[in-house]
């Protein structure tokens, strides 16, 4: 008994061991980040693992160098206002996908699940394209304008939809309410975990997504974070490149989604497990 | 007769009545699903087909001048050495994925889901890479992967090895792309493994081991043939999510050294936003499309028959 408990123990630790070891690994980039973006000018490249004496100032310094809180503004401006379309018309079509009974359905719902698998990168040409007959190039409306329809968002409300109970609408209906007003004060007050799942989903996704802001902007003024953040390695090609500024920038950029994660892990939990159990 | 006649009128009043609801309901359906429709097919479907439409044209965005050129673009495609490379470049980082991270994060979720205390803590961390943005962790990379006193090219000289231009090499251009999308990556897959793990029958895996069977053979005959749907599941995805690689690249080796680590989303963009030549892009986007058609439909087709296996 007792050796058999030895032996438990000792398999638990091992694997208390690797596990902490892999997160030493993983959590290795973000520490060099931080390390680099406190080390004075001299120190960067140096083999210490820590800088002698800390140069905070690096923090100051990236921040009156680039105009952080304006591409931060550009950011959370256009990714909330996405988010927000895409709540609107995602709950709107999950609605009439699950408690509305009519012809061609399950046709509207295939072609939605067409859409998810059709991404940006074989179709910027002609949305480009499209919003420059507009004049939209380099302006929010191109930022936002072609994701306030999403299917991923109209998927994942169906999914959290479909549980709640299908007499509850029914009851509403019989004493009279409106499909608006079941929308509103019965379903989505039902569905706040999935609806708390989509917005934080789609709003770090649309937060960390570089492909279309990069093509559909083009002055620094409409910039978003991961665009300014890619033009660091771009415009000094790399060489001449101050390592320490540069990552006191990417602690900036990367602070806001790390915050989010922190505070709403179970939503992404849930978000991530519910997806693919459903497939 | 008479009497007959008000039960009829009723009768087709409740027909009417409720034909009429039904009118107003489909009426209501179709609005409320109208304004998603009509974005994605603007900015989806509309786009999709004016791809196609395109990869037969020769074009470009400078003069408005198309000339049809009809399977032309294709042909080129075909043998293009640039595209060849993309290709195989696109293929090898899939592989890698499916070979090297998916392993990895079936057995960080079997370890995470043995229940020790603080295995939360556990799986924030090794799932925490996946929310930072890619360009962001592409910058921290470059860092690391610096020829000259970077982090990785240290350890590589503290186990005797010569420092590597990581970044700069025709070979090591590609690894090190594959090396972030891991360290990017495997903690999504994790959690897939791990929601997967927390479906297998518990008094499957006690009979189990009830019969004398090990640690192993327990993992073998009950939990990894539980797990088939979400490794299927996560194969898919991953794969879907490898075909689109675009940010690592463009951040950490801008597709060199020579096309080296090009893949075919920053081939399309190269040839597209670049060069601009929209049919030769347009081409590769149908490329790309008809690739993750099939994906999505091996997936779809396939979770449904597990869904109706199961019910």
């Amino acid at each position: 008994m007792n050796a058999k408990r030895l032996r438990l123990q000792l398999a638990h630790s091992t694997v208390h061991i690797v596990l902490i070891i892999l997160c030493v690994v993983c959590t290795t980039p973000l520490f060099w980040m931080i390390r680099t973006a406190l080390a004075p000018s001299a120190d960067i490249l140096s083999s210490h693992l820590w800088p002698n004496h800390l140069a905070f100032g690096n923090f100051v310094t990236a921040w009156h160098a680039q105009p952080f809180l304006l591409f931060l503004g550009n950011s959370l401006l256009t990714n909330a206002t996405i988010v927000a379309c895409q709540l609107g018309t995602s709950a709107l079509a999950a609605y009439s996908l699950v408690f509305i009974p009519y012809q061609g359905k399950r046709l509207v719902f295939f072609t939605t699940l067409l859409a998810m698998m059709v991404p940006m990168q074989a179709t910027f040409v002609p949305i480009y394209s499209m919003l420059s007959t507009f004049h939209l190039i380099n302006t929010y409306g191109a930022l936002i304008l072609p994701f306030v329809g999403s299917a991923f968002g109209v998927f994942l409300m169906r999914q959290g939809f479909l549980s709640i109970p299908k007499e509850m609408v029914q009851a509403a209906r019989v004493d009279g309410a409106t499909e608006w007003q079941i929308l509103v004060n019965i379903v989505l007050p039902h569905a706040k975990p999935t609806v708390a799942t989509l917005v934080l989903l789609n709003f770090v996704y649309h937060y960390n997504s570089l492909f279309w802001p990069l093509i559909a902007t083009n002055t620094n003024n409409m910039r978003v974070v991961p665009v300014a953040l890619s033009y660091f390695l771009t415009q000094d090609a790399g060489q001449s490149l101050q390592w320490n500024l540069a990552m006191a920038f990417d602690v900036f950029a990367i602070a806001p989604v790390v915050i989010l994660f922190l505070l709403g892990q179970r939503y992404f939990v849930q978000g991530v497990t519910g997806i693919s159990l459903k497939g | 007769m008479s009497r007959a006649l008000p039960g009829v009128l009723k009768s087709q009043a409740r027909v009417r009545r409720q034909t009429a609801r039904q009118v107003q309901s489909s009426i209501h359906g179709w609005i409320m699903i109208l304004p998603a429709l009509v974005f994605l097919t603007l900015f989806v479907f509309i786009p999709m087909a004016y791809v196609v439409y395109l990869s037969m044209f020769q074009s470009n965005f400078l003069t408005p001048k198309m000339r049809f050129v009809g399977w032309e673009n294709y042909y080129h495609l075909l043998t293009a050495p640039d595209f060849g490379q993309a290709l195989t470049n696109t293929a090898v980082l899939a592989a890698g994925m499916v070979f090297l991270s998916l392993p990895l994060a079936l057995a960080l979720a079997i370890l995470v889901n043995m229940r020790l205390s603080g295995n939360s803590v556990y799986r924030t961390v090794l799932f925490g890479p996946y929310v930072i943005p890619l360009v962001g962790s592409g910058l921290m990379f470059t860092l690391l992967f610096n020829t000259d006193g970077g982090l990785v090219n240290r350890i590589v000289e503290i186990f005797g090895g010569h420092p590597i231009d990581w970044l700069g090499g025709r070979q090591s251009a590609l690894l090190s792309v594959l090396i972030l999308s891991i360290w990017q990556y495997t903690g999504y897959y994790m959690l897939v493994f791990l929601a997967g793990l927390q479906n297998v029958p518990q008094h499957l895996k006690e009979s189990c081991r009830v019969d004398g069977g090990g640690l192993w053979s327990t993992l073998r005959h009950v939990t990894l043939p539980a797990l088939a749907p979400s490794l299927f599941f996560a194969i898919v995805v991953c794969l879907i999510q490898t075909f689109q690689t675009f940010d690592q690249v463009y951040v950490m080796t801008g597709g060199g050294p020579d096309g080296a680590s090009t893949t075919l989303a920053y081939y399309i963009f190269e040839k597209g936003f670049q060069m601009y030549d929209i049919g030769t892009s347009s081409a590769a986007s149908v490329v790309l499309f008809a690739m993750l058609a099939l994906l999505t439909w091996l997936q779809v087709s396939f979770s449904n028959r597990w869904v109706e296996e199961e019910s």
